[in-house]
This record gives structure tokens, C-alpha cells and sequence, in this order.
């Protein structure tokens, strides 16, 4: 392995020799594929907003409406052109990347600040749910419809297992894509002007860091990343219907994980997405009912008491056992202002 | 050919719901304006006060004490919010307690909808029995000069208390200088608590005149919260008399669109009408 171009490569081999060998002892059954998928996905998206807000401070509120963007695109291209879905997702994926630097574009020349990028796109999701829902031609309406492209049900038969279990490996494809994208990114040029530009954007521009590029590349990344975990996520549900594409149910859920495993940390959305879909697997059996009242709890209590998430908490309990006094290790992460 | 009297009874609905509108706008700037927190969970709000008349309605209680109830709850409600929420929120200053303000009302106004799905989940009106009312030629729906009339007389008299009270002035001057206002003796913390409760009532009335004129449910507060943002994006997020022109405006270009062009394209015209706000004139939410 070439650790020079990949810091990391062998972390990132294991997780993937776990993620895969992780369904086997399930295979059998088709909840916990889904539960896994469910994982992968959401860590899919956390690490998109990873991308565009851990290292950006640009806050995408529209995850969930840019993913139903890449779901019904892909769908309808693939339809109305008469081709595979494989090649219709490349389409939609850039269409989202489109979307998102466009918003990257405008937030960074006009200098918006966090918020005003929170409510931008929060308003964008907005309208993107209205017309999922109100397109009744293009989309269904409100009631959607059956979506299952991606044909692996030929791979499945050849293997041997299940078409979920196929789709789990797809997915987990592209997760391991975007992670070694992700660890490319932060350690190249690009994650040296993102860590200036988050710590003075000024400072950052008078030393010669184009502020407006460096943000409009992040923001089309996590377009793409969104998009394509988007239209994964659809294909999961073999359905496709506004309400998956709900801020509720994605961009919530996305932050949530995000900030448990935590932020600008390489693995915090890997993390994040196991912790939370336990979480999310264990009420299902006993509180179904009391899901989002959980996790909007979740999101108030991490935001004002665990902000640097699980693996910094990990890593200084384990340093001051080993190194008593030692240092936190790792990458700095901000403090809170009490 | 639509006929004068049909377009005066659309102006009349639009300014209705603008009044609607108008009130929750006012209810997101008074906060923000005060203590720099973007109560995303104002929908909830308006939703708690709604549903709750509606009940006291079903059980017997009389429309104006059931009313009355409702807004008082809220009013409580926002109370605790403030003394246990918010009080974490202020210990942090600029931009970071911006973010943290949008985190917690995010989670609060989830935690909320959670909650309450679980136990109201029907969707609930408050029928006012007004008989239609003639303007000039046109007949217009007595609910919609009513929740007119309501909306006019309580800005009015808000208006009224931040002018000329001792307190409205303290609130005023907490607006435009924090620190002034500290030197000259305001507690800054006592005068937010109180804003915040008249802003929680205000939203609560809101979802009062929305649920006159129509079903309420758990699933509407988020999209109350984002009318408020709307609104007040439209509006100028720290001017008041701003949200309250930015209201009737929207509410007038709401129900004209929904009329003529459809309901889900009208919505769109008004998310739409942020966006372009927030392109345009960024300023109105940072500073």
C-alpha cells in the first residue's frame, strides 16, 4: 500500500475488510441488510456535509431535497432516454454538484456566513419538497412511484444472495470512494487552504488562497456525494416519494451523525452513522413512535454538550489512561466558549 | 374574466393569512432582533396554541376563554424554553451562539413534533361561526375580517408597548446597543425572557387565526417556521414594521398566485421570493 498518496490507507482497508465481512453473519436476514445499508448511507451523507460544512462552514440545510434532486433525475433520464440507470446517475450526480456549487458560488462571492447559507438552503429544500410533491407528472406526486433501477437482480442470481445484499456492496463501493476522495482532499493542497480559510478567511485571501474556488469545489463534491447517496437511498426503499427526502429524514439524521461521530474527523461520519442507525435499530423495536422526538432531543443535547463528538471523546479518555497529562492528540477541533 | 367582487373577496382572504403571516414574522424578528436567536421552533408554537383552543374547544370550554388558554400555555411554555434552552444558548456570543440558537430550536422544534404526533395526531380547526361580511360589492368570509381585525388591534397594541413603556424602550435600547443598555442599568436577560413569551403568544395567536380559517396539525409547524423565516427574510429580520408589510405582501401574493396559477406553484413563488430576498439583500439577516 502507498501511504505517501493515502495517509491512512491501511485504517481505511480495514474498515472496508469490516464493512464487508459485516453482513455474513446477517446475510440471512433482510432487516439488518437494510439496517447496514442504512449506515452506510447515512454515513454517505455525513460525510458530505463533513466536506462542506466540517471543513467550510457552509451549512447545507437541503441534503434531503438535492439526494430526491439525484434520485429523480436518475430515475427519469433513465426512463426518458431508455438507458441503464448507471448511466443516468452520472447525470444527476453532476446536476447536484451543479445545484450545490452554484449555492457555494453565490454564498462565497457574496460573503454568506454560516447562517445565511443554514437558511439559503433551507428555503431551497423547501421548494425542492414542493415540487416533488406538486410535479405530480414528472414525479408521482405525493405517492411517488416504484423505483427499481439498477438492475442487480442478474448480479444477485450469479452470486447466489440476495439483491439487498448486492445493493449493500454497491453502496459500500461508493462510501469507501467517497472516503478515500475524502482523505485525498484533506490532505492535499485543497484541505490546507479549506483549515486557512475556516481559520481566517481574510488572512486566507491576503495570502494568496481564492477563497470563492476553493469553497465552490467543496460545495460541488458534496453536491455529488449527495446526490448519488440520494439516489442509493431511493433505490433502497425500492420506492421513491417526497417524504424520503424530508429534512426530518435526512438532513436531521445526517447532522445528528455527523456531530456524534464527530465533526472534521475522517471516520466521525462512519462512526456517527453506526452509533445513530443503533440507536435508530433499538427503537424501532421499542419506541418507534418516539424516533423523532429522540433524535430531536439528540440534536440539542450533542450541540450543546458533545460537540467534538465520539472519537475525540475516545481518544483524550484513552490518552489520559495511557499518557496521563498527554496531550488530546489528533486533530484540533474547536472548543467550546463556556 | 374574473369578476371586481371575486378580487376584492381574494384580497380580503390574502390579507387574512398575511395577518397570519405577519404575526409570525414579527415573532421570529423580536427574538432574533433581541438575542440573536432564530427560534426555528416557532411553527411548534403556533401549532401548541392551536391544537390546545381546539381541545378546550371540543371539550366544552368557550371559543374566547379556550382562545385565551391556548396562548397562555404557549406563553408558559416559551417561558420554560427560555429559562432552560435558552439561558445554555446565551453563555456563548456572535456567530457561535447564532449556530447554537438554529441547532436547539432545529432540535426542539423536532423534539416537539415528535412528541406531540404521538398524541394529537388529527388535524384540528377552531370554526369561528361569523357570518359573511359585505365589502362593497363583494361578500368575504367573516373569519378572514376577523383575523384581520385580531392581528391589526394586537400589533397595534405591541407597537404601542415597545414605544411608549418604560419597558418597550428598554426593549428598544437592548436592540440597538447591548452594552448601552447594560450601563444604563437594563438586565438584558430578564427583558429577552419577556420578549421571547410575547413572541411565543404572538405565534401562538397565529396558529389561532390559521386554524380559524383551517385545518392545523402537528405537520404544519415546520412550515410555519418557514413562512416566519419568509417573512422575516422579506421583511428585513430586525425590522418589525418590516414583517408586518413583509406578511400582508406575501400573504396577498400567496393567495392571488394559489388562485390563479395553482396552490403548490403559489408556494413556490414564495420560497422563491426568499431566495431571491436572500440573494439580493443578504445584509437583512447578518447584521
Amino acid at each position: 500500500m502507498n501511504t505517501d498518496t493515502l495517509p491512512g490507507a491501511r485504517t481505511l482497508a480495514l474498515v472496508a475488510v469490516l464493512f464487508a465481512v459485516a453482513p455474513i453473519p446477517v446475510a440471512g436476514s433482510g432487516y439488518y441488510i437494510g439496517v447496514l445499508s442504512r449506515v452506510l448511507l447515512f454515513a454517505l451523507f455525513a460525510l458530505a456535509l463533513n466536506i462542506v460544512f466540517g471543513h467550510n462552514d457552509q451549512l447545507f440545510l437541503f441534503m434531503g431535497g438535492l439526494g430526491g434532486i439525484g434520485a429523480y433525475t436518475t430515475a427519469l433520464v433513465a426512463d426518458t432516454v431508455g438507458v441503464t440507470a448507471w448511466l443516468a446517475l452520472p447525470v444527476a450526480a453532476l446536476l447536484c454538484g451543479g445545484i450545490a456549487l452554484s449555492v457555494s458560488w453565490i454564498s462565497a462571492r457574496r460573503r454568506f456566513t454560516v447562517i445565511l447559507i443554514s437558511i439559503l438552503t433551507l428555503n431551497l429544500q423547501l421548494v425542492f419538497t414542493e415540487v416533488f410533491v406538486g410535479a405530480r407528472d414528472l414525479t408521482g406526486g405525493s405517492t411517488g412511484f416504484p423505483y427499481e433501477l439498477f438492475s442487480l437482480s442478474g448480479v444477485a442470481e450469479t452470486a447466489g444472495v440476495p439483491t439487498p445484499v448486492v445493493l449493500y456492496y454497491v453502496i459500500l463501493a461508493f462510501l469507501i470512494a467517497g472516503m478515500v476522495l475524502y482523505i485525498w482532499l484533506i490532505n492535499s493542497k485543497y484541505g490546507m487552504a479549506f483549515e486557512a480559510i475556516r481559520e481566517d478567511e481574510t488572512a486566507a485571501e491576503s495570502i494568496g488562497i481564492d477563497v470563492v474556488r476553493y469553497k465552490t469545489i467543496a460545495g460541488f463534491v458534496a453536491g455529488v456525494i449527495i446526490g448519488i447517496a440520494g439516489t442509493l437511498l431511493a433505490r433502497e426503499a425500492t420506492y421513491i416519494t417526497p417524504s424520503i427526502f424530508t429534512f426530518l429524514a435526512v438532513d436531521v439524521i445526517a447532522l445528528v451523525v455527523l456531530i456524534v461521530g464527530g465533526i472534521r474527523q475522517t471516520y466521525g461520519p462512519i462512526v456517527g452513522a453506526v452509533v445513530v442507525e443503533a440507536i435508530e435499530a433499538a427503537l424501532s423495536n421499542y419506541a418507534a413512535n418516539w424516533r423523532a422526538a429522540i433524535f430531536g432531543a439528540l440534536l440539542i443535547v450533542l450541540f450543546l454538550y458533545f460537540r467534538s463528538g465520539v472519537i475525540v471523546t475516545v481518544r483524550d479518555v484513552l490518552d489520559d489512561d495511557v499518557l496521563p497529562g498527554g496531550g488530546s492528540g489528533g486533530q484540533p477541533v474547536e472548543t467550546e466558549a463556556d | 374574466m374574473v369578476s371586481v367582487s371575486t378580487l376584492a373577496a381574494i384580497t380580503v382572504d390574502g390579507l387574512a393569512f398575511g395577518a397570519s403571516l405577519a404575526l409570525l414574522g414579527v415573532g421570529i424578528t423580536l427574538v432574533y432582533g433581541l438575542g440573536e436567536v432564530l427560534n426555528l421552533a416557532i411553527g411548534a408554537f403556533a401549532v401548541i396554541a392551536a391544537i390546545s383552543a381546539s381541545l378546550l374547544v371540543d371539550g366544552g370550554v368557550a371559543l374566547p376563554v379556550a382562545a385565551l388558554a391556548g396562548l397562555g400555555l404557549v406563553g408558559v411554555f416559551g417561558l420554560v424554553v427560555d429559562r432552560t434552552l435558552l439561558s445554555l444558548v446565551y453563555r456563548s456570543e456572535g456567530e457561535e451562539r447564532i449556530l447554537l440558537g438554529i441547532f436547539t430550536t432545529l432540535g426542539l422544534a423536532v423534539l416537539l413534533e415528535g412528541v406531540l404526533v404521538n398524541f394529537v395526531s388529527s388535524r384540528y380547526s377552531l370554526p369561528l361561526d361569523v357570518p359573511p361580511v359585505n365589502v362593497g360589492a363583494a361578500l368575504v368570509t367573516g373569519t378572514s375580517v376577523v383575523s384581520i381585525a385580531v392581528a391589526s388591534v394586537v400589533l397595534l397594541v405591541l407597537f404601542a408597548f415597545l414605544n411608549r413603556t418604560f419597558l418597550g424602550k428598554a426593549t428598544r435600547t437592548i436592540f440597538q446597543d447591548e452594552r448601552g443598555a447594560q450601563l444604563v442599568g437594563i438586565d438584558p436577560r430578564k427583558i429577552r425572557t419577556l420578549v421571547f413569551v410575547l413572541s411565543a403568544v404572538v405565534a401562538g395567536l397565529a396558529g389561532l387565526l390559521v386554524a380559524a380559517r383551517s385545518n392545523v396539525g402537528v405537520g404544519n409547524a415546520f412550515q410555519f417556521t418557514t413562512f416566519a423565516l419568509i417573512v422575516s427574510i422579506v421583511g428585513g429580520v430586525r425590522s418589525l414594521v418590516g414583517a408586518v408589510i413583509a406578511g400582508a405582501l406575501l400573504g396577498l401574493v400567496n393567495t392571488f398566485a394559489s388562485f390563479f396559477v395553482g396552490s403548490y406553484v403559489a408556494t413556490v413563488i414564495l420560497f422563491g421570493a426568499a431566495i431571491v430576498f436572500l440573494l439580493f439583500r443578504p445584509e437583512v439577516m447578518s447584521s
